[in-house]
């Protein structure tokens, strides 16, 4: 049985998928304008599935780009994951996953030839504010930008004085101040659950292979060290302080991040691998069902 | 049966796709790579190759140093049947991961039904957007008729 934790729910779907903030009161019009603008804006800024959008501009002509005010967080963290997966998790996977069949018509059947996805210290520089982009890349900040939007439209309903939310991406969720018992999906079996996360500040990132696939092997989380789809993990489950860093981790944990890394930056985590066990971080807020 | 030919067509597809892919990689990425890296994906395909499992090892440099992967490939007739790249971490991340989850649970879980359970929310992967679904279902559509 699911029970909503607050009265009101404002569902929409945005960047491919449906998205839901709950509150205690309906959103003033202005504040839901508002959610919808920046959403849009961060679309149009950093989608590779639309011809208009930055990340599309700089496909087609490397240089130097002076990136939108929201990149520093979201480059910075995926330089960390970057480094914290030894190269395995990288903004650079763009075209190889277009390749692959997940492109901007869903044309789903890969190529013949897969581009090796570029190392990033050949193919770009990162200075905080510009972006030199020295070979041509596709972006695809798949691994955390999702969870970095939920963070955004959160922090936007608590500037217009909703400190009281849950922000839900699908998959990414962020809740300011409203307990929450979340079951944790069965990546093979959605009517079922194999255990709960409990929190009332914080964010919950789950992510699975088993959802966005479109053949054997084929799915969306890709190790840019091999231009492969993942093997060996097929979802992973992750509680942080913000939802930027638990949709980067869970994107990480498919590819053996840095145990010190993630100790720093999530506060539990859980994943199951593809026999069907499950690990699960010392000190889950919840329960297991083992 | 009439589900047969879709998984089979999607599989073959792969195994191209594999082959192609894994060997790219280890030629553009590796140095030192032991076994056939060297093949391209315009090269003549007409070879036959033997059955079997066939398993290379590679070395890359990335920020954090040095790392080594293997590709464990299965060739069956001539198509690959399955690929697995393994990290090889003799130091670091995946052996310091084996000790801190030996201190949680490892273990084959079944679940639970979630009607039974008093959650507030279920939290899944990503609900496919209505574009990626239909694809899904028009290539299945594609691969009964073909």
């Amino acid at each position: 049985m699911i029970v909503d934790p607050l009265p009101v729910a404002w569902r929409f779907d945005a960047i491919g998928t449906s998205w839901r903030v709950d509150t205690r009161h309906p959103l003033p019009p202005a504040v839901a304008d508002a959610v919808t603008a920046r959403v849009e804006r961060f679309d149009r800024d950093w989608s590779r599935f639309r011809d208009d959008s930055l990340v599309a501009e700089i496909a087609r002509t490397p240089g130097r780009y002076r990136l939108p005010a929201d990149a520093p967080p979201l480059l910075d963290h995926y330089r960390e994951l970057f480094d914290a997966t030894a190269g395995r998790v990288s903004p650079l996977v763009g075209r190889a996953l277009a390749a692959l069949g997940y492109d901007a018509a869903y044309r789903l059947r890969p190529a013949a030839h897969i581009p090796a996805v570029p190392a990033w210290d050949d193919a770009i520089a990162w200075d905080g504010e510009y972006l030199e982009v020295v070979r041509p890349v596709v972006l695809d900040i798949g691994a955390a930008g999702k969870g970095y939007l939920v963070d955004l439209v959160s922090d936007l309903l608590t500037d217009a004085d909703i400190p009281e939310h849950i922000v839900d991406g699908s998959g990414d969720l962020r809740t300011r101040g409203v307990p929450m018992r979340i079951a944790l999906e069965h990546p093979l079996d959605p009517a079922k659950a194999v255990g709960i996360a409990e929190l009332s500040d914080g964010a919950f990132c789950a992510s699975a292979t088993t959802r966005r696939a479109w053949g054997d092997g084929l799915h969306h989380v890709l190790d840019a060290a091999t231009g492969m789809p993942t093997r060996g993990v097929i979802a992973t489950w992750v509680l942080a302080p913000t939802a930027l860093l638990a949709d980067g981790l869970a994107t990480a944990l498919f590819l053996d991040p840095d145990p010190e890394f993630v100790a720093r930056s999530a506060t539990a985590f859980a994943r199951m691998r593809v026999d069907g066990s499950l690990e699960v971080s010392p000190g889950f807020p919840g329960e297991v069902f083992a | 049966m009439t589900s047969t030919p879709a998984p089979r067509l999607v599989a073959v597809g792969f195994a191209g796709l594999g082959l192609t892919a894994a060997l790219a990689g280890c030629a553009t990425t590796a140095s030192g790579a032991q076994g056939d890296a060297g093949v391209n994906p315009d090269a003549d395909t007409s070879a036959e190759y033997a059955d079997g499992t066939y398993t290379a090892q590679g070395d890359y440099v990335s920020p954090a140093g040095p790392s080594k992967i293997t590709v464990e490939i299965t060739l069956t007739d001539d198509l690959v049947t399955d690929v697995v790249v393994t990290p090889l971490a003799t130091e670091g991340n995946s052996v310091q991961f084996q000790g801190q989850f030996a201190d949680g649970i490892a273990t084959v879980v079944t679940g639970k039904d979630i009607d039974t359970l008093a959650v507030s929310r279920v939290g899944g992967s990503s609900l496919t957007s209505g574009g990626f679904a239909d694809a899904v279902e028009k290539i299945k559509a594609e691969a009964l008729v073909s």
